[in-house]
């Protein structure tokens, strides 16, 4: 199916040195429309609406803001360590606003199991139901993350 | 027969020019607007040639009013204050306007079109920032994730800048990444070198910039910026200084350092570098020598994230309770900080409600 | 022919639509139907280059074509008179409407391509429709486009993509909607005769 103009922007938006590095995309060849909706299969199955876990990440990273950025644990079980650089990053859905960089990694100390995200990607998960494409830096598994956050 | 074919194609082929003629007289009488005036400040007119946006008529004369996202329209940062001739604002501007200020005619200089003679105001640090090109001299690995790059000017251009005030550098395109972006880093090197400038530089996960500093440029590669931003410099008063900085957020404190250094002074100067472990820590032999060399200074660096492998013997944890050896008159002391918004809420908060340092006092240089 | 533009106006919308009974239009109708938003700025675009197109076609034919005998090359000036006058309608707009053309003026380049426009346009000749009863029936065919397309964005807001099989998501399902749609307009078929 043709893609709108607009469409065809915010594609060229996700793409590698656009906005990110490795762009949102990683090495996956769906379109992201494709992707938003394979992925919202996904949360159906799990019984989980992406708002929710973007109330949960953002959870762990109001955290880790309240503790400084300093190393926090929080629930007793997950460590969560926030880093800020310089400068602001737009989303590539092309609206107002600018995102904070700020880098949040939580880790279930039980499991081991790891997840990074940017303030980007939690705006991106309740917006727009945007887990980036698979092995993109920050792709986050709506499997994993319900598994281990919840 | 054939007259017939060529009469009907020479009919049709007619019909086809005057239709490309109409279009192009339509396209030069529409889209051309001629030569333009912007007034600014109502002192200075520059003419320019009109249809681009007031963005990059302004840059074009090398008056750069600050973006972030490149004249797109996200950041909102390009907002100035167009009086007339802006003509009516456009929907993608409404949303970043708050009704003050759409009442009061900013407009986003990105979106805003030089159509026809305008007046605009703007303030006037913004004259001071230029458009520089230079050649990579150096480039020195702090850590492993830090470097140090030196660029230098060329011939006859020199930089007018107050320690603490950083530049926006331009990346060329390389591999995959095909446009260029623009980034801000500190000025890390003294004002009173004009002819090269020093940037510390750190890694950032998925950083098109950085890692294009950091896996691209050698010693020779031109590279383009501009500068000087913002309003975080030394301020020149007789008040002790308590110096705080985060990883990368030491560039500026190192540029003021070595500017106290060149006009000399005996202000009484601690300086709290918060890092995580011992390979995050650098510079500590400039620290040092710092020490030797001023009357009263101190350099505390404190790690968050010592392991005991690393055996470290100085100070760990949050910055803040160290800072009462630091103050001995918080009604004279300044506070300069430079590192993440987390960090510089809670020495903030610290510094006001424990310490009593006064709100004015304490100024900084936020990330995010 | 002898009927009312009139009559041809509400029979261009119901009884004959472009794109429910002649399936005319159809790329951009798939493609854009995903918003309401943007299907209702196409379809407004369609509807204004439709009726001057139509117009500026017929003059075109009666008074270039035909007295020079060229009226096998229709097809071909038809085609290069539209796609000059979207052009001259995108630099104005650009021009003297900006707001307009950020929010409209990027469909133009669109509207180029839908086969709608030159289907008006020779079926006009075909009928031998005279001035009035183009325009009319440019007018009535451009609203039966923006309603059809505006009907299947509000379907296609309504619909669970999940519920529907992989392999009919997208312009699958589209098709078979606007192929029920179809058949729900046949029931118009016969009130009127514009042909």
């Amino acid at each position: 199916m043709k893609h709108t103009p607009n469409d065809k922007k915010i594609m060229a938006k996700m793409q590698a040195g656009v906005i990110t590095y490795s762009g949102f995309l990683g090495k996956d060849t769906r379109d992201f429309n494709q992707i938003i909706a394979d992925d919202e299969m996904v949360l159906d199955e799990l019984g989980k609406t992406a708002e929710e876990i973007a109330n949960r990440l953002e959870y762990f990273q109001q955290k880790s803001f309240d503790a400084f950025e300093a190393s926090t644990l929080v629930d007793k079980i997950y460590e969560v360590d926030t880093e800020v650089v310089r400068g602001y990053l737009p989303c590539p859905f092309m609206h107002q606003g600018v995102y904070r960089k700020s880098y949040t990694t939580i880790t279930n100390t039980k499991s081991g199991k790891s997840f990074t995200y940017s303030a980007l990607n939690i705006h991106l998960i309740r917006a727009h139901h945007f887990f980036e494409g698979k092995k993109s830096h920050f792709r986050l598994e709506p499997r994993e993350l319900v598994a281990e956050l919840f | 027969m054939l007259i017939r074919i060529l009469e009907d194609i020479a009919l049709m082929s007619g019909i086809g020019v005057i239709l490309a003629l109409i279009l192009v007289l339509a396209q030069r009488w529409l889209s051309n607007y001629g030569e333009v005036t912007i007034n600014i400040n109502g002192k200075r007119d520059l003419t320019v040639t009109g249809g681009n946006s007031l963005l990059s008529s302004l840059s074009d004369e090398q008056i750069f009013i600050p973006s972030a996202c490149g004249g797109r329209g996200t950041c909102g940062a390009c907002k100035c204050q167009v009086l007339e001739g802006g003509g009516p604002i456009l929907p993608t501007e409404k949303p970043l306007l708050t009704k003050a200020e759409m009442a009061d005619n900013v407009r986003l200089s990105c979106q805003v079109k030089v159509k026809s003679d305008i007046k605009i105001q703007i303030p006037e640090a913004i004259f001071n920032i230029r458009r520089f090109n230079s050649v990579i001299e150096e480039i020195v690995d702090y850590t492993y994730d830090i470097k140090g790059v030196t660029f230098k000017l060329n011939e006859g251009q020199s930089i007018d800048f107050k320690a603490g005030q950083y530049v926006q550098l331009e990346t060329k395109p390389y591999e995959k990444i095909k446009q260029k972006v623009m980034r801000a880093y500190s000025i890390s090197s003294k004002p009173e070198i004009r002819d090269r400038i020093q940037l510390i530089i750190r890694l950032v996960p998925e950083g098109v910039c950085t890692t294009w500093v950091h896996t691209q440029l050698k010693v020779g590669d031109k590279v383009d910026f501009t500068g000087a931003y913002g309003d975080f410099y030394l301020r020149d008063t007789a008040a002790d200084i308590l110096f705080v900085a985060g990883g990368s957020g030491s560039a500026p404190i190192k540029s003021m350092l070595e500017h106290l250094q060149e006009v000399g002074t005996n202000r009484k100067m601690t300086y709290f570098f918060g890092a995580r472990t011992t390979k995050d820590l650098y510079l500590d032999e400039e620290m040092r020598a710092f020490e030797e060399f001023f009357d009263d200074f101190e350099y505390v660096p404190v790690l968050s994230h010592a392991t005991e492998a690393e055996n470290w013997q100085g100070k760990t944890g949050y910055l803040m309770p160290y800072f009462k050896d630091a103050i001995r008159d918080p009604k004279n002391t300044e506070a300069y900080l430079c590192g993440s918004p987390g960090m510089i809420a809670a020495v903030t908060k610290s510094l006001i409600n424990d310490y009593g340092i006064a709100e004015e006092k304490i100024y900084y240089d936020s990330f995010g | 022919m002898d009927i009312s533009a009139f009559v041809l106006f509400w029979a261009a919308i119901f009884t004959g639509n472009i794109l429910l009974t002649y399936f005319l239009g159809m790329c951009s109708y798939l493609s854009i139907s995903k918003e309401i938003e943007s299907a209702f700025g196409l379809g407004v675009a369609v509807i204004f280059v439709l009726i001057v197109t139509s117009a500026l076609n017929w003059l075109v034919y009666y008074y270039i074509l035909v007295p020079f005998h060229i009226v096998y090359l229709q097809y071909i000036v038809f085609i290069i008179v539209i796609a000059a006058f979207v052009q001259f309608l995108e630099l104005i707009i650009e021009r003297y409407t900006p707001a307009l053309y950020y929010s409209l003026g990027i469909f133009l380049p669109l509207i180029t391509v839908n086969c709608a426009i030159l289907g008006v346009g020779l079926f006009m000749i075909i009928r031998q429709y005279n001035f009035i009863q183009t325009v009319a029936f440019a007018a009535g065919s451009g609203i039966g486009w923006l309603m059809a397309i505006l009907m299947l964005a509000g379907i296609r807001r309504k619909l669970k993509e999940k519920m529907v099989p992989v392999g009919l998501r997208g312009a699958g399902i589209s098709l078979i909607i606007t192929g029920i749609m179809a058949l729900g307009f046949i029931g118009f078929s016969g009130i009127v005769q514009i042909q």
